[in-house]
């Protein structure tokens, strides 16, 4: 850390007379793979990236590196101020974040899993590899872990810092022709429940072997909130940054304050505390606030940086990415209001449809709808009744997700955290009329 | 280079291990953009760091580092043999790679003018002038003109004895421009979406390009894109442009041909793939007159080089031959499982800090003999596609459904009116049978992929495709919500 100061403070003498801003991202990272239930790659890698702006009476340019002796330093920035000195003057350009308080945010860090090492890694997996490999089912999947500090600082006196550490296991398993999925990411190594989600994935294969063709259509789905989360992240990305917004390319352009989506559906964005608490401030070093994109249906509120606000004449929620960004400010820290009952509740009151796992490949068609496209993945089931009757071959939806979450029927009370652009905490949805526009062959 | 790179080699001879590389990573991307009439910025990054990859009695080690010294090299390749012993926990048989001879050599991209020799203004003038003309229509509420450059310098040592330097060059630009109207938005963009055309070489690549030529197009094609009718639905003959066959070639073939995909090795991210290897040599991806070829020698590819990453020499191979799946991307830990003595060489990192995996090489469809009036001569009732907007595909690389930029109706043999929002949906074997016609060498360009994502921890890849526009029967389109 004293590195990091110290490189800053060296950044900012051989910037003199101009502003700049460094952001100096410092990275430990190990991930385990596995495949055929055996250990494929084992890697790690150490980095540290330092991104520095520099701003001069409407002209900017950035540079980027991963060396930071003197000579390296003095040769970037000097060649920084060079380009400067070229480029045309943009009347646009916002002057750089004068420091303003920032909330302390949560405790991410846990030493246990920064120190996390390939052995501890190994054995973990091997547990689901021998298992698999006793009842002649395939394990695959990923254990990984990370350290990671972040630090804004420009040379008007901000100076910003975030360290967090970071796992995730991911299982996969194959039984003949059947898959099944579980993934859990953590800030702390010690909240992931592996004999559970080895024991989701190792039960989803068994029971996906031999799965039948059914018709597209519209069915009422079941979304375990893994698949809704996938979803939700689209719609909030599409629909609640600010500069889609401003650019009246989101649906929620003009329609603040309106009823567009279901009264069941409520979504917020806080990374200060909560279920999705990460970063405490954005890439400009702004304070984190939290924003209530959607309350029982009403679309509430959009993201801004201190660009889009200013355009819309409002206030930064600090939700700037690293700047200069194409796409603007997006909410990346998303809680999805809980409802009530189980996923087997949500099963049980379904006549007629079809239960999703996962998604895999989903993209976007139609930004100003949010119509996406998709295919199910490791463990698609048709529900009849009430109860899961057979496992079915995947299936392609074509749908708007204003439309689909507009119809949603009833929401779980559990919920489960994937790791997107930043945590995002989801319990599983039942909708209606949801489209599958075509099937596979598997 | 080379010198701070034998410090791995020696800690790696040390431990006996099977095999040992390093490879030494010095890249120099520059990204220069405007958006909306502003500047959205210049960037400039250079990084240098240096992986080092270990097969420790049968099971990898990987790790990498950026402290340039050769005691933070030995460190870092002790680091790898720790990890390759942790890798021994969990091993079947011990990986044994293919063979390759020892190659001393250097290699680099060929190219006129040095891009980052041009100044940033020149740069700047041509973007603004784009931007300025696709602006002039109050409808377009976004437009971006951008251009990117990157050299790539490798030092590439195993302890086999290969001792390879490569300098690999690239440029590309772009435009697009969004018109909005009514709750609507449409895009086109020049030469294709997603960053614009890069190919291997350099600011003769821009020259060449002559984005200022074509922006006042783009914009009045956005704007008609609003008003026009959306793509009908319903089951049609169609006629794909070269940049959009471009992402079918790499989607539907190119990772369905990636041989670690193939043997399950990517099961739990991106999947495995429906090309299985009892096929190879039998299996009918397509008709006769489709032939995919893969080329690491092909001039202006991003995947062009003198060796891949498992110090490879470059080659040139089927994948599809006259229809019948022919070949794989191979690396050389799984080519034996095919029976190949010699990978073909398609394995690649990015950048200093990943291990090389499998990857798509340059890839692309070989011309047929049509000309564009007979392509759409032929035609009672079809589309044309261009330009991509989105992909799916899913995970054995069977069922896909691809969004185009544009399209123009096709009657009785004439082209129509343009429509919005096309899109079609496939099969692919079942797609590929029905390609009927193949437009001539005429018509054959090659297509820069930028964003190519694999692996975990993920890494990005580049590679070109070339193609000709072709003609497919039968195929689904105008699929909506």
């Amino acid at each position: 850390m004293k590195n990091i100061e110290l490189v800053c403070k060296k950044i900012f003498r051989l910037a003199k007379g101009v502003q700049c801003e460094v952001m100096a991202d410092t990275r430990d990272s190990a991930l385990t793979r596995f495949a055929d239930n055996v250990i494929s790659q084992n890697v790690a890698s150490s980095a540290v990236t330092y991104s520095v702006r520099l701003l001069d009476d409407g002209r900017g340019t950035k540079v980027t590196f991963n060396q930071a002796d003197d000579a390296y330093l003095g040769h970037a920035i000097k060649a920084g101020l060079e380009i400067l000195k070229k480029q045309k003057k943009d009347p646009a350009l916002l002057p750089l974040a004068k420091p303003r308080p920032l909330a302390a945010g949560k405790n991410l860090y846990f030493r246990e899993t920064a120190e996390l090492g390939p052995v501890a890694r190994a054995e973990k997996v091997a547990e689901l590899a021998r298992a698999c490999k006793k009842s002649g089912q395939v394990a695959c999947g990923t254990f990984e872990n990370s350290a990671s500090e972040l630090v804004i600082a420009n040379n008007l006196g901000l100076f910003a810092r975030h360290r967090e550490t970071n796992a995730t296991y991911s299982a996969t398993v194959r039984d003949r022709d059947g898959s099944g999925w579980a993934e859990c990411p953590a800030y702390d190594v010690a909240d992931i429940p592996f004999a559970r989600l080895n024991e989701s994935a190792r039960a989803k294969a068994a029971r996906s072997r031999k799965p039948r063709e059914i018709k597209p259509g519209k069915y009422t789905v079941v979304l375990e909130p893994q698949a809704a989360a996938d979803l939700l992240l689209y719609l909030s990305i599409y629909g609640f940054g600010g500069q889609m917004y401003n650019d009246g390319r989101s649906f929620a352009a003009g329609h603040l304050g309106k009823r567009l989506l279901s009264p069941l559906l409520s979504i917020e964005d806080n990374a200060l505390d909560g279920v999705a608490a990460g970063m405490p401030f954005d890439y400009e070093g702004q304070p984190r606030t939290k924003v209530k994109l959607v309350e029982n249906g009403v679309l509430k509120g959009v993201v801004h940086d201190r660009k889009t606000a200013r355009k819309a004449k409002t206030a930064s929620t600090g939700h700037a990415l690293p700047q200069p960004s194409y796409m603007g400010p997006i909410p990346i820290n998303l809680a999805i209001k809980p409802g009530q009952g189980t996923l087997a509740d949500l099963i049980k009151g379904t006549e007629c449809g079809i239960l999703v796992t996962q998604f895999h490949y989903t993209n976007i068609l139609k930004p100003q709808f949010v119509e996406m496209t998709g295919m199910t993945r490791n463990g698609t089931f048709m529900v009849e009744d009430g109860k899961i009757t057979f496992p079915i071959k995947n299936m392609r939806f074509t749908q708007s997700m204003v439309e689909a979450f507009n119809h949603i029927e009833a929401v779980a009370a559990e919920t489960a955290t994937v790791s997107a652009w930043g945590p995002l905490t989801c319990p599983a949805f039942r909708l209606g009329g949801f489209n599958f526009s075509s099937s596979t062959k598997f | 280079m080379f010198k701070l790179a034998s410090k791995a080699i020696e800690v790696a001879n040390k431990y006996k291990v099977d095999f040992g590389d390093i490879r030494v990573v010095e890249e120099h991307t520059q990204s220069i953009s405007v958006k909306d009439g502003e500047l959205s910025g210049v960037t400039d990054q250079v990084t240098l760091g240096y992986g080092v990859r270990v097969l420790y009695k049968g099971a990898w080690g990987f790790a990498s580092g950026s402290h340039m010294t050769e005691r933070a090299v030995a460190d870092t390749a002790m680091k790898a043999i720790e990890i390759a012993k942790a890798s021994r926990r969990l091993m079947a048989a011990p990986v044994r790679l293919a063979k390759e001879p020892a190659h001393v050599d250097f290699w680099q991209t060929p190219f006129v003018k040095d891009p980052f020799a041009i100044p940033a203004e020149q740069k700047l003038a041509i973007l603004m002038k784009v931007d300025a003309a696709l602006r002039k229509d109050k409808k377009i509420k976004v437009t971006i003109a951008e251009m990117h450059f990157m050299r790539e310098h490798q030092w590439h040592m195993t302890t086999e004895g290969s001792r390879i330097e490569q300098v690999l060059m690239s440029s590309g630009a772009g435009c697009t421009a969004t018109a909005v109207e009514n709750g609507q938005s449409q895009t086109r963009a020049y030469p294709c979406t997603h960053g614009g055309q890069t190919l291997g070489g350099g600011w003769e690549v821009i020259e060449a390009l002559d984005l200022p030529a074509h922006a006042d197009r783009v914009r009045e094609e956005a704007v008609a894109l609003l008003s026009a009718p959306t793509c009908p639905a319903g089951v049609k003959d169609i006629i794909i442009s070269g940049n959009q066959l471009a992402l079918q070639i790499h989607e539907s073939v190119g990772h369905a041909s990636e041989l670690d995909r193939v043997l399950g090795y990517e099961e739990s991210y991106a999947g495995s793939s429906f090309a299985t290897t009892e096929k190879l040599g039998k299996f009918r991806y397509g008709s006769p007159i489709v032939n995919l070829v893969a080329d690491a020698t092909l001039p202006g590819g991003l995947a062009t080089a003198g060796y891949d990453d498992d110090a490879v020499k470059a080659q040139r191979w089927h994948i599809v031959k006259d229809g019948v799946l022919s070949g794989y991307m191979t690396n050389r830990e799984f080519c034996g499982r095919i029976g190949k003595e010699r990978s073909w060489g398609s394995c690649r990192a990015d950048g200093y800090s990943n291990i090389p995996i499998t990857r798509i090489c340059n890839l692309s469809l070989m011309p047929g003999t049509a000309t564009m009036d007979q392509l759409v001569g032929e035609i009672k009732d079809g589309i044309i596609m261009e330009n991509n907007m989105s992909w799916s595909i899913d995970q054995k690389r069977l069922n896909f459904q691809f969004g185009c930029e544009i399209g123009w109706l096709v009657k009785n043999g004439k082209k129509g009116r343009m429509v919005k929002n096309p899109t079609y949906q496939g099969i692919t074997p079942e797609f590929w049978g029905s390609c009927d016609a193949i437009g001539d060498h005429s018509q054959w360009r090659l297509h820069g992929v930028m964003n190519c994502g694999k692996g975990q921890p993920g890494q990005t890849a580049t590679m070109s495709h070339g193609s000709s526009p072709a003609r497919f029967r039968k195929v689904k389109v105008g699929v909506h919500g």
